[in-house]
């Protein structure tokens, strides 16, 4: 047992340090892997592989806009996005990532599937469509709709909406409200005069997307 | 004497000045670069929530156990492999009267330095990354002058090479552990450590007893829970598609270029058990992931052979079976983190005739040791835990060692702690015995009761 466990540790340490795993790696300061490994072998374990990711901790990426994928990895990198979601996770996921693999990680993504998740409160979803599809006027809030599109798919820098994680949006809603973590959008004055319950609506409404029109 | 104390620093300046080398060699393969926060925070650039539920250690969220089972290697290698942690604490136990002074917790209710541990961890390559643990106790044992004596000591070793196929319709995570430990390949926290409240290698519930001076050493654990540090293993292991995971490997006394594995402490005490030959451990689990939400449970066995005299390979065999089951649940999400888990083991202890009257009474005895603990956690900074801790076993007097004959020992355990930043962990518990080996009042027949074990535990935690 011992000889073996020698052995077998020895063969490991010269055969690991011979080679480097380019097609499973999960290496994130190595530009030369591809941005399709880095996103089964490490984003997938919050995102998921196919990008439908389980816990509303975080955000789903199926169907998402490249662009915007694209513009938020900049902005992680950068640091130019300072949300706790952002700092805490995705920091040092990013800080080493290319252009190139920034934009592979946006397109493989782009390309993902996305799935409905699940029903939430119907005065919710009332009031949530709503605000989505006629804004809040005396609010000057703006319908989600009229940025992100009325399938809610997101259009460039314009993120897909439909089917997200309540919690995820909400969070991020409260952060354009209440912070300067996500500088550069017109979020933080569309959302600043919304209540808890008004944002609370409109983002179960779209974790609960119509089916017919969210694909 | 001298000699024999003499022998006993050479070997442990000789396996310290191994581990010192193979932490240097890891080293030298590594580039150089800042050093800001512990380990593995360096690594992956991440805030330690991403795999430490709530922020506290060492408790996984189901990030950080793929991080782990996946071999540490995700992210970037560190440059400086090297972390430092360390504790400052007080205890004061309720009743330090035992009547022998000299075997009295000399630093009783004092604030002191108690422990720090030198980390060289993380990514080695693509396959292959180690979390390796070397600990200075000031108060590890008494000599035979009952004088306290600080040590340093291997603590948690585990290297290992994982790989990891993943498409859409099949995730595998498999590889192999080299580890000191059973158990602390295990990703699911529900033995050892984990029950502890309290920031790992601090010390703790079965110390308490310790520092009593007069009371047992240890609370009676199975085998299983305490064969830290001091036994050599090579498991496998595989998680299938985020659901079933299973491990097997074999435990066995190391020497050699492995003695690193249980350097020092157990050299400098002698060993309280040795094994004979490659012993098995196997674990089966059940994970689920939904919503917020992640559960397992799983089943846990190790059957151990031991020589009934750790100093003579010739003697007769103590075998030790166990089998238990266990299980967690978490809730994560951010601002709130519930972690409850429980595991419970029973064990069949056998005694060769030749020790009867010696090591144990009766030919074949059994314990049951049950643990809970559950944990909240605000915003990753403020925090609550509940831990209960039960071992009861056959009667024999012999074997236990108590003046009712059988063991039997209950702990509560409340804790509240606070974490300013996420390396640092302020926390205060009380251990509440309320059954200690036996009974719950004159459990050794010169009086003492098990509330006279009842501590306050205050702690400063930080690592760098």
């Amino acid at each position: 047992m011992q000889r073996i466990s020698v052995t077998l540790v020895m063969a490991l340490a010269v055969f690991g340090a011979a080679c480097t795993n380019l097609e499973r790696s999960r290496d994130l300061a190595n530009p030369a892997i591809p941005p399709a490994v880095t996103a089964v072998q490490v984003c997938s374990n919050c995102h998921g592989v196919d990008g439908n990711s389980v816990s509303p901790n975080f955000p789903r990426l199926a169907g998402q806009q490249e662009a915007y994928i694209v513009a938020q990895l900049e902005n992680f990198r950068s640091h130019n996005r300072s949300d706790p979601a952002g700092y805490e996770y995705m920091w040092g996921i990013a800080r080493h990532l290319t252009d190139d693999q920034i934009k592979g990680l946006g397109e493989y993504y782009s390309k993902q599937i996305p799935k409905p998740i699940g029903q939430v409160d119907a005065k919710q979803l009332a009031l949530g469509k709503q605000i989505f599809e006629q804004g809040v006027p005396d609010k000057e809030t703006a319908p989600c709709m009229a940025c992100h599109g009325p399938d809610a798919a997101g259009l460039a820098t314009f993120p897909r909406l439909a089917w997200q994680h309540q919690d995820y949006l909400l969070k991020q809603l409260h952060v354009f409200q209440d912070t300067e973590g996500r500088p550069g959008t017109p979020m933080k004055q569309i959302t600043h005069l919304l209540t808890h319950q008004e944002m609370e609506s409109v983002a179960g409404y779209l974790q609960a997307f119509p089916m017919s029109v969210g694909k | 004497m001298f000699a024999t104390s003499l022998a006993i620093r050479r070997r442990i300046l000789g396996t310290g000045a191994l581990v010192a080398g193979i932490f240097g060699f890891i080293a030298t393969l590594l580039p150089i670069d800042s050093i800001a926060l512990p380990l593995f925070a360096r690594q992956t650039g991440q805030n330690c929530v991403s795999c430490h539920a709530g922020g506290q250690f060492p408790e996984l969220t189901p990030y950080g156990r793929k991080f782990k089972l996946t071999g540490y290697t995700m992210g970037e290698r560190a440059t400086v492999p090297l972390a430092l942690m360390g504790v400052v604490s007080s205890t004061r136990i309720d009743n330090t009267s035992t009547g022998v002074a000299s075997t009295d917790f000399p630093s009783n209710g004092k604030l002191e330095f108690t422990t720090m541990s030198v980390l060289c961890c993380g990514k080695i390559t693509d396959n292959l990354g180690v979390f390796a643990q070397w600990t200075y106790d000031v108060y590890d044992h008494q000599n035979d002058q009952n004088r306290w004596v600080a040590l340093p000591h291997i603590d948690q070793f585990d290297m290992r090479y994982a790989d990891r196929f993943i498409d859409a319709n099949r995730d595998l995570i498999f590889g192999v552990s080299l580890n000191n430990n059973p158990t602390v390949s295990d990703v699911w926290n529900t033995h050892n450590n984990a029950f502890t409240p309290v920031p790992t290698y601090v010390p703790a519930a079965n110390s308490v007893a310790t520092y009593a001076g007069a009371v047992p050493m240890d609370v009676a654990a199975p085998y299983l829970e305490g064969e830290g540090q001091m036994a050599g293993g090579l498991t496998a292991y595989a998680f299938l598609n985020n659901s079933i995971y299973a491990e097997i490997g074999f435990y066995r006394n190391v020497r050699g270029a492995l003695s690193f594995m249980n350097a020092s402490h157990y050299d400098a005490i002698g060993y309280p058990s040795k094994m004979q030959g490659s012993n098995p451990y196997w674990r089966l689990a059940y994970n689920k992931d939904w919503g917020a939400n992640s559960a397992m449970i799983g089943l846990h066995g190790m059957n151990a052979d031991v020589y009934s005299d750790p100093t003579n390979t010739g003697s007769s065999i103590v075998k030790f079976r166990d089998v238990g089951i266990d299980g967690q649940y978490q809730y994560i999400l951010d601002p709130h983190v519930v972690t409850a888990m429980f595991s419970y083991t029973h064990e069949k202890q056998s005694y060769p005739t030749d020790q009867l009257g010696i090591l144990a009474d009766n030919a074949s005895n059994k314990l049951d040791y049950l643990r809970l603990k559950g944990t909240y956690v605000y915003q990753a900074k403020y925090g609550a835990a509940l831990a209960y801790t039960s071992a009861k076993g056959s009667n024999d007097p012999t074997l236990w060692g108590s003046v009712s004959g059988v063991t039997d020992s209950r702990l509560w355990a409340p804790e509240v702690f606070w974490m300013p930043v996420q390396y640092v962990r302020v926390g205060l518990q009380y251990y509440k015995w309320t059954q200690f080996n036996g009974a719950k009042t004159n459990y050794d027949g010169n009086g003492r009761n098990a509330s006279d074990n009842n501590s306050l535990f205050f702690y400063v935690w930080g690592a760098y």
